[in-house]
């Protein structure tokens, strides 16, 4: 039997110390290997995928002993929680590093740091056992910083440390809610498995716990008033950078939310429930509210990002706070869903995004129009991935918010105000739509070129598999209902 | 007498080595000097292997051969030889060039001494030892600012001696022994606990450069050669930590000391970061940061009598302090000493780059290197003995601390077109292997821990 997560999981890390190690190699080498890793690492997390998740408890389980002293171990694994996050990873990196294969400024360590940055992703969502999380969770902080300070735009050393130091400051409290948990546990261990079967802590140590564990998470979901770093760190970001930060590391902390503060301090979690709902609730209309007062694409792009996590928020805190399982498999269906949904259509829309500023290097609305006409590929894959973001029926976002409203009228018929995010994303996103494709061609853009094969390869599959998740949802929420069914808290 | 004597080959063979290396120097053989120093070391080293998990004493009990001693041996007699070919590139070709190797074995011997220390006496004995050779090693390049901060050193290093033995006193009349084991005698006299403790704090936290005790290390530092500096950062204060951790062992708890060590540890790790991030010379910058990272051992000892990990972490960070603030020295020494000097680096020397944003990442504490390990298990102590206040503090401070090295590290990555000279093969040497041990030790920290502790698993 093969370690197929391990394989998954370290192939980009061989891939980049390839890169690395190779003397001089040529940028189309560079690219070449980054390409087939992706691929290969693409059809590691396939057989993973077919390999499948059983109900209870996690499947596909590799166990290492690492530092026996104090019961930590190299533990991976899958469930139906985090298999579609690790399907996700594995897409959007390929189509990442195809994109990027236009890259000539110092293509190898960019290309090298990206691969990292996939192992990192993939092992967050993999690991088992406590302190490998945490080491997964900053290795991508790394990574990302180096992206964003090395190869992003003007100001982006300010936004890369102000990124880092945001980020570093929320997982520190993460590592004393862990150190809690383990030093909690009757037999210190950091295995996950037995924070969750068994949640070591109760009464006001978990509720420090699950503070500690809110914090951290906020600030990678980013919920609002933690998001400041998100809007700077996106602008400055490159394309590829907004592309994995927006469309993997903030599920980090959604499935954070999920992992740890859900499954490991249940109780806590139900009594701080409202709270937790009411920041999801605020997340999501303050995101919208500020995506539809942006005039730069990208910044509205992000902004939708806060506003669409907000309602994964929402769907985890109505899990919590259910009594009825079957509402809470509702709402944990439509919150996993979302997070996939949601790496599918905005790493679409940045990359398109992307694709738009390369060819006219802004990324103010107000300058394009009628770009329908002059560029149609592009637009039409814009207005698909827009109307995606927007939740329209049939596209990937409606199956999910459908799920989580439902949960939430259910069980905290209040919170469903939060609707009101899909129309003000549905009139932010039409804004934008009007202003930059519809209208009459500018002159200035005539020469615009439509979408190149390399572009196509990176934009089609996440747009195919939007529209697939949006007509046939079931594909994916068989193995997310699996787990979530099964779940007890 | 034969056991006792065969339970210190390790330290004897660093004396002879020290002696050796002085034979060397008279005969004006410098280079042989080098090469009997580097192979003593390493020798001692291995003769201390077949050691590892022994938990006994010599001598009646004043010298203990237990993890703290066998471990001090194991981190810092690769580390002084590393800080010798680091010294190798400052004092190659000067006039007393064998006289710096054999300093430094002495000044070796001095910490082993302190680590090891299960008698007050041994403590003086160790401070001095260290404290002598390292005087004349600070003032070694006879230029004025090596000479002022050498003098600075010896004078504060007198007085705290001083300050340290006179408390000594009030342990012996209270304890009526000088043994460390007999130290719990004292429950009955508080007073006299807590007024020797607080001297012995003085004494071992000068060396340890613990604020308010550290005002010498950024000036010696900056004074002496590099090599010092990086000498005086890992080997004198490592084996001065281990000795308060050998002292705090026999300790009453109710005497109070762990409020002593919890607020010294508040002090150095937020005074030392603070200042760090005023300094534009890297000397200096780093200087501050080892006074910080103290404050972290300070975490482990003031578990030590409540907490099983106490000790572990002590040790396990000491091994990956050693590793990486011995790197980040060893860059700079090949880089610069001003922060300025750094811009460009990563795109003329990306590998040499990488090491040192490995080092740095390292001291921040980064997963998954070998800072993480160490202060992991150093918060996990201090949150096992009820100091989760402490942890918080700490861990603050880490984050403050990514804003003082990545001063370093973020013009290393800005364009400039400054050149670099390559690294050289001591210098290399030294780069290549405190940058693998920073890996390992994070990766595999288990072979560290391997009969360091006995946890349920």
């Amino acid at each position: 039997m093969l370690p197929l997560v391990s394989l998954t999981l370290f192939l980009p890390l061989v891939g980049a110390v390839l890169i690395l190690c190779l003397p001089k190699p040529a940028t189309r080498t560079v690219h070449v290997i980054a390409i087939i890793t992706a691929a290969l690492t693409l059809i590691g997390a396939l057989s993973m995928w077919f390999q499948g998740a059983s109900g209870a408890g996690f499947s596909q389980v590799e166990e290492l002993q690492w530092i026996p002293a104090i019961g930590a171990a190299y533990r991976v694994g899958v469930d139906g929680i985090s298999l579609p996050l690790v399907l996700l990873s594995a897409v959007l990196f390929l189509v990442a590093v195809i994109y990027a294969s236009s890259l000539r400024e110092r293509p190898r360590a960019y290309i090298a740091l990206v691969l990292l940055l996939e192992t990192a992703s993939i092992g967050t969502f993999t690991a088992l056992d406590g302190i490998l999380f945490y080491v997964f969770f900053e290795v991508s902080l790394v990574s990302m910083y180096f992206m964003i300070a090395g190869w992003g735009h003007e100001d982006r050393q300010r936004a890369a440390l102000m990124f880092f130091i945001y980020t570093l400051l929320g997982s520190l409290p993460l590592l004393l809610a862990i150190l809690g948990l383990y030093l909690g546990s009757p037999e210190p261990t950091f295995d996950m498995r037995a924070w969750i079967e068994n949640p070591p802590l109760d009464g006001a140590a978990a509720m420090w716990a699950l503070v500690a564990m809110l914090i951290t998470f906020a600030v990678k979901i980013p919920a609002v008033p933690l998001h400041t770093w998100l809007p700077a760190a996106h602008v400055q970001a490159p394309t590829v950078g907004s592309v994995i930060l927006a469309g993997i590391m903030l599920k980090f902390g959604t499935y954070g939310l999920i992992r740890f503060a859900l499954q490991m301090t249940p109780d806590a979690f139900r009594e701080a429930g409202f709270v937790v709902l009411t920041l999801g609730v605020v997340s999501a209309l303050y995101g919208a509210f500020a995506a539809l007062a942006q005039s730069d694409l990208k910044r509205l792009v992000a902004y939708t990002s806060v506003n669409h996590m907000g309602y994964v928020i929402v769907g985890v805190a109505v899990a919590a706070l259910t009594l009825d399982p079957s509402v809470r498999t509702v709402a944990l269906d439509g919150a996993v869903l979302q997070m996939f949904s949601h790496g599918l259509v905005t790493g679409a829309l940045f990359l398109l995004v992307g694709m738009i500023q390369d060819r006219a290097h802004t990324r103010e609305m107000g300058e394009f129009g009628g770009l329908l006409k002059t560029v149609p590929m592009l637009g039409w894959s814009f207005v698909l991935a827009a109307f995606a973001s927007l939740g329209l029926p049939g596209l990937a976002h409606f199956p999910a918010e459908f799920q989580i409203f439902l949960a939430t009228l259910g069980s905290a018929p209040v919170a469903v105000v939060v609707i009101l995010g899909i129309a003000i994303i549905a009139g932010t996103f039409l804004k934008a739509l009007r202003e930059t494709f519809l209208g009459e061609p500018r002159q200035r853009w005539q020469a615009m070129p439509d979408l190149s094969v390399r572009e196509w390869l990176a934009v089609a599959p996440l747009l195919v598999l939007t529209v697939a998740t949006g007509v046939a949802p079931s594909w994916v929420l068989d193995i997310i209902h699996r787990t979530t069914s099964a779940l007890v808290l | 007498m034969a056991r006792d004597l065969a339970l210190l080959i390790p330290e004897i063979a660093v004396l002879l080595t020290a002696v050796g290396a002085l034979i060397a120097e008279m005969l004006r053989r410098p280079r042989i000097a080098l090469v009997v120093s580097v192979i003593g070391l390493l020798a001692a080293t291995g003769l201390t292997l077949r050691l590892i998990g022994a938990d006994t004493t010599v001598f009646g009990g004043s010298f203990r051969i237990d993890e703290l001693s066998v471990w001090a041996k194991l981190i810092l007699l690769p580390a002084t030889v590393l800080s010798m070919l680091l010294a190798r590139v400052d004092v190659r070709g000067t006039a007393r060039e064998g006289t710096v190797y054999s300093l430094l074995c002495f000044a070796t011997l001095g910490a082993l001494v302190l680590a090891g220390a299960g008698d007050t006496m041994f403590l003086v004995l160790g401070t001095l030892l260290t404290g002598l050779a390292t005087f004349a090693l600070v003032a070694y390049p006879d230029t004025d600012p090596a000479t002022e901060a050498a003098m600075k050193f010896f004078v504060f290093a007198s007085v705290t001696g001083a300050i340290m033995i006179f408390g000594l006193s009030y342990w012996f009349g209270a304890a009526g022994s000088t043994l460390l084991a007999d130290l719990p005698g004292m429950d009955t006299m508080p007073m006299a606990v807590i007024i020797g403790f607080v001297a012995v704090v003085i004494g071992l936290g000068y060396k340890a450069s613990l604020v308010p005790f550290h005002f010498w290390a950024p000036d010696a530092y900056e004074g002496g050669p590099l090599s010092i500096a990086a000498y005086l950062s890992v080997v004198p204060k490592i084996g001065a930590l281990f000795a308060l951790a050998q002292v705090v062992r026999g300790l009453p708890p109710e005497s109070g000391w762990t409020a002593v060590i919890a607020g010294l540890a508040v002090l150095t790790m937020t005074y030392g970061y603070l200042a760090a991030l005023v300094q534009d010379n890297v000397i200096r910058l780093l200087a501050y940061s080892s006074i910080a990272q103290s404050g972290y051992f300070l975490l482990g000892i003031v578990a030590v009598g409540s907490s099983k990990l106490a000790l572990t972490s002590v040790i396990l960070f000491a091994a990956a302090y050693a590793a990486m603030n011995l790197g980040a020295f060893a860059v700079t020494a090949a880089t610069g000493r001003v922060l300025d000097a750094f811009r460009g680096l990563g795109r003329a020397k990306p590998v040499t780059a990488i090491a040192m944003v490995v080092f740095l990442l390292s001291l921040v504490g980064i997963p998954p290197l070998a800072g993480f390990v160490g202060k992991f298990l150093l918060f996990a102590a201090g949150i096992d003995a009820q100091f989760t206040w402490l942890a918080v503090v700490a861990i603050a401070n880490s984050v403050l601390s990514l804003a003082v090295y990545l001063r370093i590290v973020v013009p290393m990555y800005q364009q400039a077109a400054t050149e670099f000279a390559p690294l050289g093969r001591s210098l290399g040497t030294v780069v290549v292997t405190t940058f693998a041990a920073t890996l390992i030790i994070g990766l595999a920290a288990q072979f560290f821990l391997a009969g360091l502790v006995e946890w349920p698993a």
